[in-house]
C-alpha cells in the first residue's frame, strides 16, 4: 500500500463510520412515504453539510449525509485513455448488476465514476462496520483490478516468475498487447 | 487459438468430407468469410460436380492487379466461367480426382485457399516488381539513379472493406504495406492504441528481423496524391504500414509472407475482441468477489437452542 | 457492409452447438458445445470454478498445468489457449486439457467459457468479423431475461455484433414446419415437441409466444432409448454391446410400429425382418450383431413408457394431450392443429403418424364422452395433425435460418446503438419474426 493511500482510506473509513448514523424519519412533504432524504432533497433540515474526502485532484471521495441515508460517490484514479475506458466499462458492469449490490446506485452522481446510496433500511439489517469494510474494499480493490487489467494480464505472476518486483513490471509491459504483437510477427523472422 | 487459420474451415472440411469417397450428395451452401468475402459451394449439375464460387467487394481492384494471371496459375484446369453474381469460380469433379491421397489433400488446401490466392495478386505484384527496380537500382549509386527507380513503383490500393484499405508499394530496397484502420467504437480505438504501439515497438525490443511496423493518424508520405486517401484531420483512420525488408521478399519466403500480412487485420480485431473477453471474465470474478464481501455485512442469524419432544437439545444454524 | 452479409445463425444447444449462416438448409458447423481449457475439469486449480487464474492467488503457477507450463503460460495468455467442438473432446483426452460443457439444461451456466467458446466459434470456424453481420441465437423457453441480458452484453460490449436477435428455439422449430407441405397458413401457434438427447419438451406456442405455465418435460429421449437398445443386446449376448453400437442400430433400423402386438407376430412370421448388423472394432475385427425387436421396441418407449422406466409412465400422447388441455382454451384448436416435430430424436420412421393417430383417439374419446353427456348435441370435430418434415433434425437452427434470410429480419434485430441508448434491458423484448404484421 502506498505512503499516501493508507491516510487517505483511512480518513474514508472514519468519517464513512461517522456518517453512518441514520434513523427511521418518515417524509415531510408526502404523507405515508419514507424517502431517502438525500435523493428526494425537499426538506433541507434534514440534509447534513457534505464532505469531500480527496487523495489527489483525481481520486475523491464525497459522502453526502442525511437523516436518513447516505450518499457516498467515489471517483476512481484515471491516468490515460485505457484506463478511463476500463474505469467505464468495469463501472457499467457493476451498475448493471445493481439488484444483487443493494446499496449500489444505478446511476453515479455527476462528477464521479460509482455512487453508492444507504439508507437506515440497510443499516437496520446489514451490519454497519461491515458496510465500511465493503466500501473501502471496493476502493481498495478497484484501483488494483484496473491496473491489473490494463496490463490485462497478471503481471504479478509474471513477476513471480521472473522474480521481479511487480512494480517494474507495471511499469513494463503490457503483457498481451506485446504477446499478440510478437506472435504475429514471428513469422517473419 | 493464437493465429488465424489462412484457409477457409468449411470448405477444407467440405471437399474433405467429398474427396473421401462418400457417396454423393448435392451441396448448396453460402458462406461468408472475413472482410464480406461471400463464397457459394453449390453442385448444380450433378452431385459429382462441386462449384466453388467466391465473391469479393474488391475484386476489381485485384484483377487491375493481376488476379486473374494468380488463380489461373494456381487453378488451371479446374476455373470455369464465374457463376452469375460472383467473381470466379472454381469446378471439381468427384470423378475425376487425383488418384494420390496427397494431391486430393493438396487440392483441398488449394481451393480453401481461394480468397487468400485472390488477395494475393497485388502483393505478387509488388514482389516482381521490387526485383525489377532492385536490379535496375544496382546499376547506380543512391544519388545518381533516376527519379523512376528512386520512387518506386506506383501504389495499389485494393480497398476490401468499405471504409478500409490496403496499400502496397514496391521500391528498389523495400515493400511497404499499408492498411488504413478505422474503429467504430471507442473502446476498440483505445484497445486498438494499445495493441499498435506494442507491434511497432515489437522489432526494436525482442524480433529483431520482423517487418518495421509505424503508424500514424495521417496518411504517410507513400500515399500522398493516391485517390480516396484523404487527410480527414480528425485522427479517426489509423495508418498501420509494415515495410518488408530483401529478407521477407526473397521468392522463398513469399507465399508464407503474403498469406501472413493478409490476416492482419482481422487478427488485429479478433485480439482486440479476445481481450475484451478476458477483461469481462475478469469483471465477473470481481463482481462475485465484492458481492461475497458485501454478503458479510448481514449478520448471521444466531444459532438458537431448541428441545426436541424427547428432551434433548440441539442447535439450529439459520431459520 | 451489414446489408450484404447473410445473417449468421447460432444455436448452442447443451449437448451440441449448430453454426452457419442464414439461407443455407443446413448448418456449417455442428459439433459439441464443449469447450477444454487448461487445468483440470472443473474448478481450475485454485482459482475457482472455470474463473481465469489470476495473478495475486498464489496458486496462480502451481495450479492448473503446473509450473512446467510452455511458454505461453509464462506470457499470461492461458486465457487463449483452449479449443471448442470437436477439438476439445480430443484435447481433453491429452493431458493438461480439461473439458467444459458451458450449457447445461439448455441454459448457459458458465459465461466465461461461453465468451470464449462464442469468440472462437466466430473467428476460427466461421470466420466473420462480427462487426459486419446480424446474429441470431436461440434460448431454450423460459429462460430468465437476465441470461439475455447478459448474451446480449458479450455480443454488444465484446463482438460488437452489428445486429442481435434473440429467438427461442421453440418459435423456430414452429417457423421450420413451414417448408412441409402440409402447412397451408404460416402461423406461429401450435405445439412444439423437441426431443434432444436429454430431455423432451411439449411446449405449447400461441401467436409466436410460449405458454410458460404449460410446457411439459419428459425424462425420455435419444439417450434413454440407445439405453434402452443396448440393455436388449446385453440381455441376448450379443457379441458387441457397446453404447456406440446401440447408437448405430437406434439410428439405422428403428421405427414406430402402429401396434407392438402385431408387430412381434409379424416379426416371427417373416424372418427377414430380422437384421444383421455388422460392427467393426477397433483392431480391425469385424462382428455380426443381430438386430431384433428393438427396431420398433426402442422408439416404443415414447408410447409406453412403462416397458423401459419405472418411475415416469405417462406415455408421449397423453403428456401432449394434457398440455394442450391446460393452455388457455380459445387457442387449444390451433394448438392440435399443428404439432411440429422438432430434434433428433423424433426423427423415427411414422413417429408422427402414430402421435397423430393416438392423439386423436384421445381427442375423440373425449368428445364422444361429451357428446353423451350433452344428451344428443353434435360436435363438429376437431382437427388434429402431427406435422413431419424434412428439417426436423436441426429445426430451430432452420427456422432461424429461415427468418434470418428475410429481408425484414435486420429491422428487427437491436443494434448496437439501441443497446448503448436503452442499456441491456432492450433485449427483454424483440418484435416477433415472421409474425403478425411480418411476411
Amino acid at each position: 500500500m502506498s505512503q499516501s493511500l493508507r491516510p487517505y482510506l483511512q480518513a474514508v473509513r472514519t468519517s464513512l463510520s461517522a456518517a453512518l448514523c441514520l434513523s427511521n424519519f418518515a417524509s415531510q412533504t408526502a404523507e405515508r412515504h419514507n424517502v431517502p432524504e438525500i435523493e428526494a432533497q425537499t426538506s433541507p433540515e434534514v440534509l447534513l453539510a457534505p464532505l469531500t474526502i480527496a487523495r489527489n485532484e483525481n481520486e475523491r471521495v464525497l459522502i453526502e449525509p442525511s437523516i436518513n441515508s447516505i450518499r457516498v460517490s467515489i471517483k476512481i484514479k484515471q491516468a490515460d485513455e485505457i484506463e478511463h475506458i476500463l474505469v467505464h466499462k468495469f463501472t457499467r458492469f457493476l451498475t448493471q448488476r445493481a439488484e444483487s449490490f443493494f446499496i449500489l446506485r444505478r446511476k453515479p452522481i455527476k462528477g464521479y465514476d460509482i455512487s453508492f446510496l444507504i439508507t437506515n433500511f440497510h443499516t437496520e439489517e446489514m451490519l454497519k462496520h461491515k458496510l465500511v469494510d465493503f466500501i473501502i474494499q471496493f476502493m481498495e480493490e478497484v484501483d488494483k483490478e484496473i491496473s491489473e487489467m490494463k496490463l490485462f494480464v497478471s503481471s504479478v505472476a509474471l513477476a513471480r516468475w521472473f522474480r521481479w518486483p511487480p512494480r517494474l513490471i507495471i511499469k513494463q509491459l503490457n503483457a498481451r498487447a506485446r504477446f499478440v504483437a510478437e506472435s504475429f510477427l514471428t513469422p517473419f523472422d | 487459438m493464437l493465429l488465424l487459420d489462412y484457409q477457409n474451415v468449411l470448405i477444407q472440411s467440405v471437399l474433405t468430407e467429398r474427396f473421401s469417397g462418400a457417396p454423393p450428395v448435392s451441396i448448396d451452401q453460402k458462406v461468408s468469410d472475413f472482410d464480406g468475402v461471400i463464397f457459394h459451394i453449390s453442385t448444380p449439375e450433378t452431385k459429382t460436380k462441386i462449384l466453388v464460387s467466391i465473391q469479393i467487394r474488391c475484386y476489381k481492384d485485384l484483377v487491375r492487379y493481376g488476379a486473374e494471371e494468380v488463380l489461373n496459375r494456381e487453378y488451371g484446369s479446374y476455373v470455369v466461367p464465374p457463376e452469375a453474381g460472383y467473381d470466379f469460380s472454381v469446378m471439381v469433379d468427384l470423378e475425376n480426382l487425383p488418384a494420390e491421397k496427397e494431391e486430393r489433400d493438396e487440392l483441398v488446401k488449394k481451393i480453401s485457399l481461394l480468397k487468400r490466392n485472390a488477395m494475393a495478386a497485388p502483393f505478387e505484384q509488388a514482389y516482381q516488381e521490387h526485383y525489377k527496380l532492385k536490379e535496375e537500382a544496382s546499376k547506380f549509386t543512391s544519388e545518381e539513379a533516376p527519379q523512376g527507380v528512386r520512387e518506386g513503383g506506383e501504389v495499389k490500393a485494393i480497398h476490401y472493406r468499405e471504409e478500409e484499405a490496403i496499400y502496397v508499394k514496391a521500391s528498389h530496397d523495400r515493400v511497404t504495406v499499408i492498411f488504413s484502420t478505422i474503429f467504430r467504437e471507442e473502446t476498440d480505438r483505445v484497445f486498438g492504441k494499445v495493441f499498435i504501439q506494442e507491434f511497432v515497438d515489437a522489432r526494436r525490443r525482442a524480433i529483431q528481423n520482423a517487418p518495421q511496423v509505424l503508424f500514424r493518424n495521417d496518411p504517410p508520405l507513400e500515399l500522398q496524391g493516391v485517390p480516396g486517401v484523404q487527410n480527414t484531420g480528425t485522427g479517426e483512420v489509423g495508418y498501420v504500414t509494415f515495410v518488408l525488408f530483401p529478407r521477407h521478399l526473397t521468392p522463398q519466403r513469399m507465399p508464407d509472407v503474403i498469406s501472413h500480412i493478409q490476416t492482419f487485420r482481422d487478427y488485429f480485431h479478433y485480439h482486440i475482441k479476445a481481450s475484451k473477453a478476458y477483461i469481462h471474465s475478469r469483471m465477473r470474478r470481481r463482481t462475485a468477489d465484492f458481492l461475497q464481501v458485501l454478503r458479510r455485512a448481514r449478520p448471521e442469524n444466531e444459532e438458537k437452542e431448541r428441545k426436541t419432544a424427547s428432551g434433548r437439545t440441539f442447535k439450529v444454524q439459520g431459520s | 457492409m451489414a446489408n450484404q452479409t447473410p445473417a449468421v445463425v447460432m444455436d448452442n444447444g447443451t449437448g451440441f452447438s449448430k453454426l452457419g449462416f442464414a439461407g443455407n438448409d443446413s448448418p456449417s458447423f455442428v459439433f459439441p458445445t464443449a469447450i477444454a481449457t487448461k487445468g483440470p475439469a472443473g474448478g481450475a486449480g485454485g482459482s475457482g470454478s472455470g474463473r481465469p487464474a489470476v495473478g495475486n492467488k498464489p496458486s496462480f503457477l502451481t495450479g492448473g498445468a503446473g509450473p512446467t507450463g510452455h511458454l505461453s503460460m509464462k506470457r499470461g495468455t492461458e486465457d487463449l489457449d483452449f479449443f471448442i467442438g470437436d477439438e476439445a473432446l480430443a484435447a481433453a483426452g491429452g493431458p493438461g486439457y480439461g473439458l467444459h460443457y458451458p450449457i447445461r439444461h439448455g441454459q448457459i451456466e458458465n459465461w466465461d467459457h461461453m465468451e470464449r467458446f462464442w469468440s472462437n466459434s466466430i473467428f476460427k470456424y466461421l470466420r466473420v468479423e462480427p462487426e459486419d453481420h446480424h446474429f441470431l441465437l436461440t434460448e431454450p423457453p423460459l429462460n430468465p431475461p437476465e441470461n439475455r441480458e447478459n448474451t446480449a452484453e458479450i455480443f454488444f460490449e465484446s463482438f460488437n455484433c452489428a445486429g442481435l436477435y434473440i429467438a427461442v428455439q421453440a418459435v423456430l422449430a414452429l417457423a421450420a414446419s413451414w417448408t412441409s407441405p402440409k402447412v397451408q397458413d404460416r402461423s406461429l401457434t401450435g405445439t412444439v415437441i423437441d426431443s434432444g438427447d436429454g430431455v423432451t419438451h411439449v411446449i405449447p406456442v400461441a401467436e409466436g409466444y410460449v405458454i410458460g405455465s404449460s410446457i411439459k418435460s419428459i425424462p425420455i429421449a435419444g439417450r434413454d432409448i440407445t439405453y434402452f437398445v443396448q440393455s436388449l443386446l446385453r440381455d441376448r449376448g450379443e457379441p458387441d454391446s457397446s453404447l456406440k453400437t446401440a447408437q448405430e442400430i437406434k439410428e439405422e433400423y428403428c421405427y414406430v410400429c402402429p401396434d407392438i402386438v402385431r408387430e412381434f407376430s409379424r416379426f416371427d412370421r417373416d424372418r427377414s425382418r430380422f437384421i444383421k448388423h455388422v460392427v467393426s472394432q477397433p483392431g480391425g475385427r469385424q462382428v455380426t450383431v443381430d438386430v431384433g425387436y428393438e427396431r420398433f421396441l426402442a422408439p416404443e418407449i415414447f408410447f409406453n413408457p412403462e416397458i423401459y422406466s419405472s418411475d415416469f409412465l405417462t406415455p408421449l400422447p397423453v403428456v401432449v394431450d394434457g398440455v394442450i388441455q391446460s393452455s388457455p382454451i380459445d387457442v387449444r384448436r390451433g394448438l392440435y392443429k399443428n404439432i411440429v416435430l422438432s430434434g433428433g430424436s423424433t426423427l423415427y420412421k411414422d413417429f408422427g403418424r402414430r402421435l397423430q393417430r393416438d392423439i386423436k383417439a384421445l381427442v375423440d374419446d373425449r368428445i364422444r364422452a361429451s357428446e353423451v353427456r350433452s344428451g344428443g348435441a353434435k360436435s363438429g370435430g376437431l382437427e388434429v395433425q402431427v406435422i413431419t418434415h424434412k428439417r426436423q433434425r436441426h429445426g430451430p437452427w432452420f427456422g432461424g435460418s429461415l427468418l434470418g434470410q428475410t429481408p425484414e429480419f435486420k429491422s428487427y434485430c437491436h443494434t448496437k446503438a439501441e443497446y448503448q441508448e436503452y442499456g441491456p434491458g432492450i433485449v427483454r423484448r424483440f418484435a416477433l419474426l415472421g409474425g403478425p404484421g411480418g411476411s
